[in-house]
């Protein structure tokens, strides 16, 4: 790997957030650390209520840390930073009255993109998850799992730096995620983008990841940092190695151990 | 199979302006209480060219009234519905307004504004405004916050979240409000002509009305009706447009 490669592109320091008023108030995060490098792929994985999608949030700049701070390549981020970070959620969120082409599109024609440039563009991000044959579609026509993939390829169309997903496989049957996992990390591979995937799945969190930041809750922080050793491209098989299963066991234990 | 109920519906017509017309002529209905088809087409012959002027001295009120209403209807509404304490603020302030009858400031609004169109135009707007506004809201408050999340996440504007994903995802309640308001300001612009003004169709009704021209009313009642036949093409139309994939997702589910 060369040194641009290796440079860090996401930093966040000691980002904490508090809810409520000082009485009743909750600690979502706490003492936040972590760093994302270029074109790696990052899982966090924790138990629900771990705030892992407070931090989410905090990491896209649609919410505020209490304190600390998030540093996208050594910029602060305050706000939403549609150039640099897109987003993917756990429902799709595509526009009902849009076609799939249309829907990716959408943060283009936002940004005031020529017509023709956003058609070609959102076409070729559709071409790159599969959909190239459903792009007139209406969402309804499609099922969860391409709907997902519409989604994914709106938020590549924007060319991010930083790939944000918030449990995005979560509202699909078992069979279409481990799947749509597969897509991922083809998609991920072809357009080597750097991605911090929440999830609270633990085969899902360490089938994709270079890196595993384990949390846990009340408060929610992050409990552990595990480089995942499986060679790439990940397959199938790779779920049943003794590696696989050491790895399991072992982030079983942070999430159960964490009171 | 369409030209066939097309003619099924002239033939009733037909039958119905015969039976009306026959009762006037053999005295069965009082041309006084009832007037009759042939006095109407009178009415239109004689005094066409006032009635056409009136239609669009109204036409032009009630468009008037419309734009003023439907934008800022909408506009309020979609805002009261995206930030929380301005709803709080005029939930109540809303619903106050639409029960307020304001026919009785109809006399102040015409001291303000005077006798002309400028005070119809007032009082349909202000009749048409509030329910516009208080359907919208509700309309955008009851949207998924996960659209909103996802076009901030894009970096749309807070006018291109509205424009362009709120009001369409709150576009059913947003009609329904727009017919309400609708039917309030052709209601207000012709009842408004008919107390006090020089000019609509609801002035030439009453003008005409004192006079015992039944004929006349009926003419100026036709062509009332009709303003709001258009004002309804044109929502229904608006809803087909723009509220198509709502009927095709029902039809999946």
């Amino acid at each position: 790997m060369n040194q641009a490669v290796r440079t860090d592109i996401l930093t966040v320091r000691g980002v904490s957030k508090i809810f409520g008023a000082d009485r009743g108030s909750v600690a979502a995060l706490s003492d936040v650390n972590f760093s994302v490098r270029r074109q790696q792929f990052v899982t966090i994985v924790g138990p629900s209520g771990c705030g892992k999608s407070t931090l989410m949030q905090i990491l896209g700049g649609l919410a505020s840390a209490s304190c600390g701070e998030v540093l996208l390549n050594g910029e602060k981020i305050a706000a939403p930073r549609p150039d640099h970070i897109a987003a993917v959620f756990q429902e799709p969120w595509l526009l009902p009255w849009k076609s799939a082409q249309e829907n990716v599109e959408f943060p283009l024609s936002l940004k005031g993109v020529a017509v023709a440039e956003r058609r070609a563009r959102a076409a070729a991000q559709l071409e790159l998850v599969g959909l190239a044959h459903a792009a007139t579609r209406l969402p309804h026509e499609l099922s969860g799992g391409m709907r997902q993939r519409v989604a994914i390829a709106r938020a590549l169309v924007q060319e991010p730096d930083l790939l944000l997903m918030d449990e995005p496989f979560a509202a699909l049957d078992e069979q279409t995620r481990t799947k749509m996992g597969n897509e991922l990390l083809r998609i991920w591979e072809h357009s080597r983008r750097t991605i911090v995937f929440i999830t609270h799945g633990l085969t899902e969190a360490i089938y994709l990841a270079d890196v595993i930041l384990v949390m846990a809750a009340r408060p929610g922080r992050i409990v552990e940092r595990i480089e995942v050793p499986l060679p790439r491209p990940r397959s199938i098989d790779m779920i049943g190695s003794e590696v696989f299963g050491q790895l399991r066991n072992r982030i079983w234990q942070l999430i159960g151990d964490s009171p | 199979m369409r030209a066939a109920t097309m003619i099924k519906k002239i033939g009733v017509w037909i039958v119905v302006l015969a039976v009306w017309e026959g009762a006037y002529r053999t005295g069965v209905l009082s041309p006084m209480l009832f007037s009759a088809p042939s006095l109407v087409l009178k009415a239109a012959w004689t005094d066409g060219p006032a009635f056409v002027a009136a239609l669009e001295t109204t036409a032009f009120e009630i468009v008037v009234a419309i734009v003023l209403a439907w934008s800022v209807g909408v506009a309020f509404g979609t805002a009261a519905g995206a930030i929380p304490i301005l709803a709080r603020i005029s939930t109540p302030l809303l619903a106050a307004m639409i029960a307020v009858p304001f026919i009785i400031v109809y006399p102040v609004l015409t001291a303000w504004f005077g006798i002309g169109p400028e005070s119809k135009i007032v009082f349909g707007t202000l009749l048409g405004v509030f329910p516009i506004a208080l359907n919208t809201m509700i309309g955008v408050q009851a949207i998924e916050p996960g659209y909103v999340i996802m076009a901030r996440s894009m970096g749309a504007s807070k006018l291109q979240a509205m424009s362009q994903v709120m009001v369409p995802l709150a576009l059913p309640s947003v009609i329904t409000g727009l017919r309400l308001g609708t039917s309030l300001i052709v209601i207000g612009v012709i009842l408004t002509e008919m107390l006090a003004s020089t000019s609509g169709l609801g002035f030439l009704i009453t003008y005409h009305r004192a006079m015992f021209d039944t004929g006349h009313v009926v003419l100026g009642i036709l062509l009332g009706l009709s303003t709001s036949y258009v004002a309804n093409a044109l929502l229904s139309w608006i809803e087909q447009r723009y509220g198509r994939w709502r009927s095709l997702q029902q039809d999946m589910a």
